[in-house]
């Protein structure tokens, strides 16, 4: 055989989207004519999906086909066990749901972080750790009787939602299905479709703009920089040029996951769908918490529906804490332990999961103390700006620990 | 507001902006460059001026001489060649192209774009032995120097089925960089075809585009190293004599290696040679081997392009220092293996200016590190350079031979001399017909 496929990996190069668009138009014409056209827009995202999984990467695309038999086989089995005429819903049973739906995920991490001891049969592919998410929040709403019906092909249309599946933002799957099976209406539509145009060209400007100037132009200097510097200097082989560093790469990493994320919700709103948003101006977050409430939106809402909520529920319920301000910190530590944990088990994710969960914490601590000192506390535009600049500081320094730089400097590795 | 006004306001700027992107890129533009950008970029050795053509053409028409090689071209000690024709106001200046990785198959496409601008000119080509692995171009590195606009220019400009042309776009196939229509293309040449009437369209268009994106962005990214350049100068004799320079570049180099015994540049060995990657490369290359590679036949693409461009080339063959040879084991036997094969192969097709300092790796200060030449073995590069340049410039005529892309030649262990018997002679019909 001597096909030549071509691989599209997803929002890579201008080819990709110029196929994308012109794939979009009969989906575009047929919603602003109010009908929704269910099975082209079946085999277009299949051909998307192909694209990315076939030539070189057909193992990730076998990979992807198994592991999603697996969680229907899960998340159906969880459903039936929950229907059944007066089910128990054993907490056992659930817990064992939960485990199984995570297993592929922690087999991929655990073969990425020590490559020699192979596991068989285990091979990552492009998105795993956002279908983990989908399917695990199923199973959650399952289990609280939330979701009592689960349409075969809307919950396979959910989980392989193409422009989602490499990296999110993560959706819900009780918003989707109520959007994925009708048209909105026309009026509604075309403000879709003008989001839609806006977001995609400010994805451009974030992604093949400012994210190539700060990831592609600028950070290979710094870094070299930085290593050269480092080296004679001995002892931390810090230098100025990692503080370089540190703010080269915040601004990548918005940058391009930022625009990343503005294009994977504007194909969304081009097909009639809302995927949430991922960011909102993260950098003027005034103090920690607020920052997760604008940095990567769907994952850390997705933690604190299914993390710090669940944790605080049970502790309380088993009256583990005393002391509710106890309760919270050991929440908001597992919160972000969890999250270190799931980017990769390399000690930088960790300890940047530890150092935001100790800086939530102080910031808790300080919150309160606020609280019972108002009258003695000033509060206006400079300590407003005071309090963006502290936070802007502590989240760049964290993306420092995440980007493996250090790790780098120090050890020779990432 | 109605709706189809709506629809304008969302989708018309994106139309407007989406034909006044093609209309830009798709017109004739015409451009110069100024003297002192073209000089920054004959020396800036960076992947954007390799892969483009305008810079290139235009400073051929001005003096400039193309210096083909690889990583040695960026030792910018005082007596590189640029420096040397900077200080002694040489009515040459060189060109460098090419860097870590560059070998005879990236430049073979490089040259695609100044066939017209070097028809009978001169031309100056350090080859590295090195280059002449088993499995020759180094894929990964052609990524780097690989340029649709030049695999264009290649497919674009084939006037018939040629073996050059057969072999050059089979290897082409083999590089991981070369996709969609240029391979589609590339995949007929191999096979001996025409391009399609719709090909030919596609290509001439993405053409033009390209060619526009190379007279628009050139000039970004240029890396500065004329005040380098200038700073090195000054290190020199007022009056150029071989004695003086070479005092200099002893000076230099006693200053620049007391670090290590092996006569490498201090920061070359602090920063690439820690006692881990030492005690590693220790014999680590006993059984290298430069005399059996497709390389041979690649270097041909670019024997064959010079002749067709009736460029007169002067061949300058470096050497390995010595002193790490004998660290790493690498055998000097096997090198001059390699450089006999490589000089039988220029000779017996009419490429008559060979410089072969192969066999002077273990003087003094003639290495600037492990493979690369510098301080007196820029020198020595000089001696050769300095008369070549005061050559009138005459249209030179080769004896091209296909026989140089047969298996047969790769694999030959080596060609003792020209005096024994000559292969184009008894084998040649034979192992075209081998093709």
């Amino acid at each position: 055989m001597n096909f030549n496929f071509i691989n599209l990996q997803p929002y890579s190069n201008p080819h990709y989207f110029v196929y994308l668009l012109i794939g979009l138009i009969p989906i575009i014409i047929g919603l602003y004519w109010g009908r929704r056209l269910k099975i082209y827009e079946v085999v277009f995202s299949l051909v998307f999906l192909f694209l990315i999984f076939d030539a070189e990467k057909w193992q990730q695309g076998v990979s992807l086909i198994i592991y999603v038999l697996f969680q229907l086989l899960v998340t159906y089995g969880y459903l039936y066990y929950r229907r059944r005429k007066n089910s128990q819903n054993k907490t056992w049973v659930f817990y064992l749901a939960v485990i199984l739906a995570i297993v592929p995920l922690i087999l991929v991490k655990v073969q990425t972080a020590f490559p020699q001891a192979k596991i068989p049969g285990v091979l990552a592919f492009l998105g795993i750790s956002y279908l983990t998410f989908k399917t695990v929040q199923v199973v959650m709403e399952v289990r609280d009787g939330a979701i009592k019906e689960l349409n075969l092909g809307t919950y396979l249309r959910f989980l392989l939602f193409f422009p989602t599946i490499s990296s999110g933002p993560i959706d819900r799957y009780r918003r989707f299905a109520k959007e994925c099976d009708m048209a909105p209406k026309r009026s509604e539509y075309l403000t879709d479709l003008e989001l839609a145009t806006r977001y995609l060209f400010q994805g451009f400007l974030y992604k093949f703009v400012l994210g190539w100037f700060f990831g592609t132009h600028w950070l290979p200097r710094i870094t070299r920089a930085a290593m050269i510097t480092g080296t004679a200097n001995g002892g931390l082989k810090l230098s100025w040029w990692v503080v370089a560093y540190m703010y080269c790469y915040s601004m990548y990493l918005f940058f391009d996951f930022a625009g990343y994320s503005l294009f994977a919700v504007s194909i969304s709103y081009f097909m009639g769908i809302h995927t949430p948003m991922n960011f909102n101006k993260p950098f003027i977050a005034q103090n920690i918490k607020e920052f997760w409430n604008r940095w990567h939106m769907t994952l850390s809402f997705w933690f604190r529906d299914y993390i710090y909520m669940r944790f605080t529920f049970f502790a309380m319920k088993k009256k583990l804490f005393k002391n509710p301000v106890r309760l919270s910190q050991a929440a908001y530590l597992l919160l972000f332990l969890v999250m270190g944990f799931w980017h990769g088990l390399t000690w930088y994710y960790i300890v940047y999961g530890l150092f935001h969960a100790f800086a939530i914490i102080i910031n808790d601590c300080w919150l309160r103390f606020k609280k019972k000192h108002k009258d003695k506390l000033p509060s206006n535009k400079y300590t407003k700006w005071l309090a963006i600049f502290v936070t802007f500081n502590v989240v760049c320094f964290s993306f420092l620990i995440f980007s493996g730089f250090l790790s780098q400097l120090w050890f020779g590795w990432k | 507001m109605s709706n189809k006004r709506r629809l304008w306001q969302i989708f018309g700027p994106v139309l407007c902006a989406a034909v006044l992107l093609l209309v830009i890129f798709l017109l004739p533009w015409e451009r110069t460059f100024s003297q002192g950008a073209i000089y920054q970029a004959a020396n800036s050795q960076t992947t954007t001026i390799f892969k483009g053509s305008l810079m290139k053409q235009d400073a051929y028409k001005e003096g400039y001489v193309p210096f083909y090689g690889s990583s040695e071209l960026s030792r910018l000690d005082p007596l590189h060649p640029s420096v040397i024709a900077q200080k002694y106001h040489r009515d040459y200046r060189p060109f460098l192209l090419g860097g870590p990785g560059s070998q005879s198959l990236a430049h073979f496409l490089e040259m695609q774009s100044t066939h017209e601008q070097l028809k009978g000119k001169k031309a100056v080509v350090i080859v590295s032995p090195q280059w002449f692995t088993k499995m020759g171009q180094n894929p990964d590195a052609f990524a780097l120097y690989y340029s649709p606009l030049q695999a264009c220019n290649f497919l674009l400009e084939i006037k018939k089925d040629t073996p050059t042309n057969r072999y050059a776009a089979k290897r082409f196939l083999q590089m991981p960089e070369v996709n969609s229509f240029v391979r589609q293309g590339m995949k007929r040449v191999a096979h001996g075809q025409k391009l399609t009437g719709f090909q030919r369209f596609y290509l001439e268009n993405q053409r033009r585009i390209l060619n526009n994106e190379d007279k628009f962005f050139s000039t970004f990214q240029l890396r500065d190293r004329i005040k380098k350049i200038n700073d090195r100068a000054k290190l020199l004799p007022a009056t150029y004599s071989v004695k003086a320079l070479n005092k200099v570049a002893s000076e230099q180099a006693a200053i620049n290696t007391n670090s290590n015994n092996f006569g490498i540049n201090n920061r070359f060995y602090k920063k690439r040679l820690n006692k881990r990657v030492l005690a590693k490369l220790k014999n680590s290359q006993r059984h290298f081997n430069y005399t059996k590679s497709v390389e041979y036949s690649d270097f041909e693409l670019m024997l064959h392009q010079f002749a067709k461009q009736h460029t007169n080339v002067l061949f300058i063959i470096p050497p390995i220092n010595e002193k790490w040879s004998n660290y790493t084991g690498l055998s000097q036997e096997m090198y001059q293996k390699a450089v006999s094969k490589i000089k039988y192969q220029l000779a017996s097709q009419g490429f008559d200016n060979v410089t072969d300092l192969s066999k002077r790796g273990g003087e003094q200060y003639f290495m600037e590190d492990t493979i690369h030449i510098g301080w007196r073995g820029w020198v020595a590069v000089d001696q050769a350079v300095k008369p070549f340049m005061a050559q009138a410039d005459i249209p030179r005529n080769y004896n091209i031979h296909n026989y140089f892309y047969s298996r047969k030649w790769q694999n030959k262990p080596y060609q003792i001399s020209l005096t024994n018997e000559n292969p184009l002679k008894s084998n040649s019909k034979e192992s075209l017909k081998g093709k």
